[in-house]
């Protein structure tokens, strides 16, 4: 006889488990935005500061209030009911406020309906921790109508490794507002009753005393059109380009049906920078994803290989995305739909790269390249005329200055030695000719040269060289032998003689020898 | 180089009803027929092989003329709309093997004259140049022609040409500078020719170009005018014909450039609404060379297609005959249950089977061409971005293409 069983939750490792993927402080304050949006606030104030027990954070909103139901659905898991009722809400999992269990203490104060609701719980984490589900004590007072909104004060907030609150900056908090939060939505774009709502948030001194606050909204604007080029060795960089809002119906191959809301921009460098960047281009801009037109993951393979996606600033909106529980990751990327959206934003950027805008674009960043480079090789022009005039002589820097060298020797009264074959990559890299005989030859700048590019004796007949070079260290040579055999050089006759089983002798031709003869 | 502009010839031979971007759709006039454009002229062989029982033809060309006829023998059903323009070569002669007994026999008569066939398009005459590169003659099985202009146009002349291009001698991609000019001056020769031949009033005479870009071409056409003179440059052809791309047929950014290019030489040279005909070309490259200003083509692709086994199920892909599922074509070949099962294979002679797969091929096309035409003809420039984006933007390979030309010739999409 079967018998039917029913799966079990452990409700304190699964509270556990959903706090523990949110480390950062920062994802709180995109979750607390993301609440106040759905409780149609108009203003939210965001404070933080560094306390020795932890971070304290406050969150306080004009929206509309919390009821006995739903401060039930803030502090459980798995119990909102945002989405359904209102189209426009964020929330829907009930999971983002859960990363308040990771604290010392939670206090909500909230006002709706002519009731005031204040909700303690302490050490939710700790309790966590040691597998007790934490409790919240409920106090409710009646208040007068007209007034609602929430304030939420977390103290204690455990930061994972890296993520503590004092390394936070404004600039370094408005990016992640503008990138990774609310604060940067695309909605404005597609609609005409856009809500407004004013985000202000402080960081206490200790963690970043440049400014009072910063006062921001949610929407991401686009730096202005900038369609022609600067002046400049970069006049490239201030370019810019807004590319409209469009909605691209995205079918799949079994009829599902979604739409992707897609707008962005292509710039240089400066006109990138007037958006709130912080670090590299390289990891902030590209073509992302959003659901909620709040970016969530980059898409840049939608962008051909051939362009540097860093000039690209686009979102790209759908609904039928579906993301992990800290927002991070899109969790769908299997499913037809995502492989439809994929394959719809390659064909709308296709549009973009192909666009004759951008074209141009790259061609004043290829020219701009070419003129510095050639400013470069002017200014490097100058300096080599320069020291030509403030030489006494004729100075080869390289083997090849050496045979220019050499054939300006062949004159009063010197025999003369030509060059008739010359190989930079081979062993023997010259073969010379002297008096009607062709002889195997090494040219360098220096004797020593020829020892130290570890090249053969055996089969040279010659070296050519400008000079001798170090010779302490021609004479360490002939002390330590080289490849085995003895070495020994005779300054006066110009010969080097090789003893390595057989007797062989070099001729060593100083060019610069022959030079000063001449002059 | 800029030319200043020069009178054209008075003509009322090409008229442009619509242009959209660089697109024009228009209507081409001659000896009582009408052909709208842009237009495909599929390329036929009339004379090839056979006998007069077997409509002067052998093999498959013999069924298309059935086609054309809409003989009993294909079922009878009427492809005329199909064959409204069509090309011929005077090298078709070439094709067969044939006898001067049998070739005098050819020529003889008109092809729109011949009671053997039951053809009114428009019927544009190819000198062949590209066939008679090598030995300059035409080779018969007993007989030899010289292949020069004035032979050229007399055969022309017999087959009865509503239009007539020059013997030219066409580029190579391989050819070097003076090798081009050579063959430039060697053409405006022909042209000479050609022109003191004709007097224009009853045919149509189309100066043949040839060169991958502008400088190519304003080179070409500079030599042309240094041979003939200024005024007969100007004044005496009615068209142009764009040649020596089918080497080049593979590669849709050459054959994009060559043809813009073109247009731009001609717009520059006072010749901005002569019609202008890529000679060779076809297929997936009619709406992108269409958006960037060409009125006709001409190509034998539904032909060799079909020869190879391959059914086409769309401008740019084909299925083999023999995998392909006849019920989701309505096309009027598709549509008649004889011709499917000749498709299928239920035939005693393979032209059969290739010749209805050649017209069902060539069908294809010419739909497409005329969905060109409706949406040059829309009142805005979306139309036609919308078709290329759909039939060709989707394509992988197709989309770089299609977005180069939506955004030289079209306006762009933002």
């Amino acid at each position: 006889m079967p018998t039917t069983k029913t799966p079990k939750v452990n409700e304190v490792n699964e509270f556990l488990e959903i706090a523990s993927d949110f480390e950062d402080p920062l994802e709180l304050i995109r979750e607390s935005l993301s609440n106040s949006h759905d409780a149609n606030s108009t203003e939210v104030e965001i404070t933080v500061r560094d306390r020795p027990l932890g971070s304290e954070i406050i969150i306080e909103d004009d929206g509309d209030g919390m009821d006995h139901g739903d401060l039930e659905s803030f502090f459980d898991l798995g119990n909102s009911t945002k989405r359904g009722l209102d189209d426009e809400s964020i929330g829907y999992k009930g999971h983002g406020t859960k990363i308040f269990y990771k604290s010392e203490e939670v206090v909500v104060n909230t006002t709706k309906n002519g009731s005031n609701l204040r909700a303690r719980m302490k050490k939710p984490w700790e309790k966590l921790n040691s597998r007790t589900m934490p409790e919240y004590e409920v106090t409710e007072t009646p208040v007068r109508n007209g007034n609602s909104g929430t304030r939420i004060k977390i103290t204690g907030f455990k930061s994972g490794h890296g993520f503590s609150p004092a390394s936070l900056t404004y600039n370094k908090i408005e990016h992640y507002l503008k990138w990774k939060t609310l604060a940067g939505s695309t909605a404005h774009f597609f609609t005409d009753d856009f809500r407004e709502m004013d985000i202000t948030i402080r960081l206490g001194e200790e963690i970043d005393n440049s400014q009072k606050k910063l006062i921001t909204n949610k929407k991401i604007e686009f730096p202005p059109e900038q369609l022609e080029p600067g002046d400049g060795p970069f006049p490239e960089e201030r370019m810019c380009k807004h590319y409209p809002p469009r909605e691209l119906l995205v079918e799949t191959e079994n009829g599902e049906q979604t739409v992707v809301e897609v707008v962005g921009m292509v710039g240089g460098k400066e006109a990138r920078n007037e958006l709130p960047t912080y670090g590299k281009h390289s990891v902030q801009f590209g073509v992302w994803l959003a659901k909620d037109h709040i970016k969530v993951e980059r898409l840049n393979e939608a962008i051909s290989h051939d362009n540097e996606f860093l000039h690209f600033f686009f979102v790209a909106n759908c609904q039928d995305i579906e993301l992990s529980a800290n927002r991070e990751k899109v969790r769908n990327k299997s499913s037809p739909v995502y492989q439809a959206i994929t394959e719809e934003l390659t064909h709308y950027l296709s549009k973009i790269t192909a666009d004759p805008w951008f074209q141009k674009y790259l061609d004043q960043r290829r020219e701009a390249r070419l003129a510095r480079r050639a400013q470069s090789q002017r200014s490097s022009v100058k300096e080599r005329q320069q020291q030509i005039q403030e030489r006494d002589q004729f100075s080869p820097s390289n083997s090849i200055e050496v045979m220019l060298g050499l054939e300006r020797s062949n004159c009063n009264g010197r025999q003369h030695i030509t060059v008739e074959d010359y190989d930079p990559n081979a062993e023997v890299n010259a073969l010379v000719r002297q008096n009607d005989s062709l002889y195997a030859s090494s040219i360098h700048q220096r004797l020593t040269d020829h020892f130290e590019a570890d090249k053969p004796l055996e089969s040279i007949d010659k070296i050519i060289c400008w000079s001798y070079g170090d010779l302490d260290e021609l004479s360490e040579l002939e002390r330590n032998g080289y490849h085995g055999g003895g070495i020994s050089i005779n300054f006066d006759r110009n010969l080097l003689t090789y003893q390595n089983g057989c007797h062989h002798t070099i001729d060593i031709v100083s060019v610069q020898d022959r030079f000063s003869s001449i002059n | 180089m800029a030319h200043s502009q020069t009178r054209q010839r008075d003509t009322d031979f090409f008229e442009i009803v619509e242009k959209s971007g660089d697109a024009r759709s228009g209507v081409l006039r001659v000896n009582g027929t009408e052909l709208e454009t842009p237009n495909l002229l599929p390329v036929v062989n009339f004379y090839g092989g056979g006998t007069s029982e077997s409509l002067y033809g052998g093999g498959i060309h013999r069924t298309i003329k059935e086609f054309i006829n809409g003989n009993e023998a294909v079922n009878g059903a009427d492809f005329s709309q199909y064959f409204d323009g069509v090309m011929t070569s005077v090298s078709s002669l070439t094709d067969y093997g044939i006898n001067r007994e049998r070739y005098e026999d050819y020529i003889a008569e008109p092809i729109k004259e011949r009671e053997v066939l039951d053809f009114n398009g428009t019927l544009f005459v190819d000198s062949g140049g590209f066939k008679f590169l090598g030995d300059r003659k035409l080779d018969g099985s007993d007989f030899e022609v010289e292949a020069n202009q004035k032979s050229i146009f007399e055969i022309q002349s017999k087959l009865g040409g509503d239009i007539m291009v020059n013997l030219d001698r066409p580029i190579s991609p391989d050819d070097g500078y003076q090798e081009r000019v050579e063959k430039a001056r060697l053409t405006a020769e022909n042209v000479d020719t050609f022109l003191n031949l004709t007097d224009g009033s009853s045919q149509i005479r189309y100066l043949t170009l040839h060169g991958y870009n502008y400088s190519m071409l304003d080179t070409f056409l500079t030599e042309i005018e240094a041979v003939i003179g200024r005024d007969r440059v100007h004044c005496e052809f009615d068209g142009v014909a764009l040649g020596g791309l089918v080497p080049i047929k593979d590669s849709k950014e050459k054959l994009i450039t060559a043809v813009s290019d073109c247009r731009d030489v001609l717009n520059d040279w006072g010749f901005k609404d002569l019609p202008l005909h890529v000679l060779g070309i076809s297929s997936s490259s009619i709406p992108l060379l269409a958006a960037v200003g060409a009125d006709t083509f001409d190509s034998s692709s539904y032909l060799q297609s079909a020869i190879n086994g391959k059914y086409s199920t769309s401008l740019l892909s084909a299925v083999r005959v023999d995998d392909a599922d006849f019920s989701e074509c309505d096309c009027p070949v598709c549509s008649d249950p004889i011709l499917v099962s000749r498709m299928q294979g239920d035939v005693k002679y393979q032209k059969d089977k290739l010749g209805a797969v050649a017209v069902h091929n060539l069908i294809i096309q010419k739909r497409e061409v005329e969905k060109v035409r409706d949406a040059i003809q829309s009142p805005s420039s979306d139309a036609l971005i919308n078709y290329i984006e759909q039939s060709l933007g989707r394509d992988k390979s197709m989309q770089q293409h299609a977005h180069r030309v939506v955004n030289e010739s079209l306006g762009g999409y933002f």
